[in-house]
């Protein structure tokens, strides 16, 4: 019984980074209905860019992570104003085709300049602990991403709750026409909640990048856990999102613990199905969207 | 400006001779790129029923791909079952597999169903490659499937690509299809007027997982090998997706014209192919955004003619 804390701690703190992965997912789902397919993979490449910055230019991933994470603003911004938002307009098939579309030409490209080799971040932190116990220790990286993933919660929270655009926000979510009608340029609001959503990508995927290795196809591996996340948080919560993960962070480790490592994926993926199947629209979801 | 259809059915015998009697004067190569072609039209057909018909965007296409591999490779190469036989019972498997999942699936809706078809795709890929029985990620040679020659697999393989399109031509003629059409463009006022929802989407569905599930068995008999996250990827569904998209989904005529542009990138980039997935998501963007009722559908607006009517307007 008391290997079995470890686990249960490691999938809490895992938790946190999974919340992180997932929060711009559900700001996005929570808007405009959609599963933005490329989330992952917008993710993944914020690990390559700091992978270039740490490997390439010699900087420190800290560093590395704040050059990055501003630079995907505007690319999310682009992504959503002159490619997501066109696709938008012609109904609700469209966005998830063009999003899947993103989705592969991302992996290739990355495919293409860096090779299909594992790959991960090189960080003094990623071997650190924290000994608590004898059995139990805290691996720093894990407690930076639980540390992250809570701090990018708040940010976004505060952020829709508090300013004049997370008003126009939720507006724009709670009812595009009538905002519309309001005088809220509905599209240019789509545009910067598409910036913020990927920017807190960006931050995961630095994150994820100096956890664990990734590869040019992790994308879709981790868009599967984000969508987790807010199928059983709940679409637009955020603190359903801190919910969801350590969930699913627990559900992986524990799952690995008991079953093998090879069973991980299985065991989230698995307790995600059955939410699914009771719930599909997620357990705090809104049953009508 | 209706056109005239005779043409067209002289046109579409013609072909379809050329094809029947394909073995007797055609090389090798342009028999393989036949069959090929045919193989990817009838998986496309059925994404497109689901998808354009039924209106049901699974990205899980690959769940039936896999069983419908694996079932022949499993019971042929294990048991000495006759290959056709294993292909038929591996449509059987994914028929199966559809009917226990369709429940649960059916209760998502939209972009829920399309990440849980996909989800459970990945469940049985990460459950194929921890299974020992299946040799995990190894995969399966499946050697019996080296005595067929390639005439006998361009024949099934004709069969599925021609069959595909005329079953899906048939059932937009039955009740089966005017249902299915009617749940796609409003589910509530389907219902309303008397159209069991989860009945005829799961006969959809079902039929979708059937005719997938033999196609995959005759790739597979052809392809030789087996491995759960090839046999199980979400690539299978991209490129289904890109056929559709591109020739113009929900239309009979739009896999075909989309079938005939993949093989032919497929050709061009054989060596490149990673520039060709790259390729063929950016042209599904730029037709998505640009004219998203693809090649066909924007003919057929243009033009307003049908060479295989009953399309989605």
């Amino acid at each position: 019984m008391t290997d079995l804390i470890q686990p249960i701690v490691n999938g809490i703190l895992l938790g946190g980074l999974y919340a992180a992965v997932a929060i711009g997912l559900s700001l996005m789902f929570g808007i405009v209905r959609l599963i933005n397919l490329a989330h992952g993979d917008l993710m993944i490449t914020a690990s390559y860019l700091s992978l270039v910055m740490v490997e390439q230019v010699g900087l420190s991933p800290l560093t590395a992570a704040v050059m990055v994470v501003p630079m995907l603003f505007p690319a999310g911004f682009g992504l959503q104003k002159y490619v997501l938002n066109r696709a938008l307009r012609r109904g609700p098939e469209p966005p998830i085709i063009v999003a899947l579309g993103i989705s592969i030409v991302l992996q290739n490209v990355l495919l293409l300049i860096f090779s299909p080799d594992a790959r991960s971040i090189p960080a003094n932190v990623a071997v650190l602990a924290v000994p608590v116990t004898e059995n139990l220790s805290l691996p720093v990286i894990y407690l930076m991403g639980f540390g992250v993933g809570c701090t990018a919660i708040a940010a976004v929270h505060v952020l829709v709750r508090r300013t004049r655009l997370g008003r126009a926000i939720r507006a724009a979510s709670e009812d595009d026409e009538t905002a519309r009608l309001m005088g809220i340029d509905t599209e240019y609001v789509h545009c910067c909640a598409m910036g913020i959503a990927v920017t807190t990508a960006a931050v995961a995927g630095v994150l994820v990048g100096m956890t664990f290795t990734f590869y040019p196809h992790s994308g879709p591996q981790y868009l599967l856990i984000a969508f987790g996340v807010i199928v059983i948080g709940g679409v637009g919560s955020m603190t359903g999102a801190l919910a969801g993960g350590i969930v699913l962070g627990l559900a992986q480790l524990v799952g690995a613990h008991v079953f093998g490592p090879g069973h991980q994926l299985l065991c989230g993926y698995l307790v995600l199905l059955a939410v699914l199947a009771v719930r599909p629209h997620g357990i705090l979801g809104r049953a009508n969207s | 400006m209706r056109l005239s259809r005779q043409p067209f059915t002289i046109g579409l015998i013609v072909l379809l001779g050329a094809a029947a009697t394909m073995p007797l004067w055609a090389s090798r190569y342009w028999m393989l790129l036949c069959l090929t072609f045919c193989l990817y039209l009838s998986l496309a057909q059925m994404w497109n029923l689901l998808a354009g018909y039924c209106g049901m965007i699974s990205l899980g296409q690959q769940s039936f791909i896999g069983l419908g591999g694996y079932t022949p490779a499993v019971l042929s190469v294990y048991y000495g079952l006759p290959l056709w036989m294993g292909v038929l019972c591996g449509g059987v498997t994914a028929l199966v597999f559809a009917l226990l999942t369709a429940v649960p699936l059916f209760r998502m809706r939209g972009v829920y169903f399309a990440v849980g078809t996909w989800l459970t795709a990945e469940v049985l890929a990460v459950a194929f490659s921890n299974w020992s029985f299946v040799r995990y990620g190894m995969g399966i040679v499946i050697t019996p499937a080296y005595q067929l020659s390639l005439t006998e697999m361009y024949y099934a393989g004709l069969v599925m690509g021609i069959g595909s399109t005329a079953l899906v031509f048939l059932i937009l003629r039955t009740d089966l299809g005017l249902t299915l059409m009617a749940v796609r463009d409003d589910e509530a006022a389907a219902q309303t007027v008397g159209v069991d929802v989860f009945r005829s989407k799961l006969y959809g569905f079902l039929i979708a997982a059937f005719v997938t599930g033999l196609t995959a068995g005759l790739i597979y008999l052809h392809q030789v090998f087996i491995q759960p996250y090839k046999a199980f990827g979400i690539d299978w569904t991209v490129r289904l997706l890109f056929i559709v998209i591109i020739g113009g989904i929900g239309t009979i005529e739009g896999p075909i014209v989309g079938a005939v542009i993949y093989i032919v990138l497929r050709q061009v980039f054989s060596e490149y192919l990673d520039v060709s997935l790259l390729l063929m998501g950016a042209v599904a963007i730029a037709v998505m955004t640009v004219a998203p009722k693809g090649i066909v559908g924007s003919l057929q607006e243009r033009f307003g003619f049908e060479i295989l009517s009953s399309r989605r307007t």
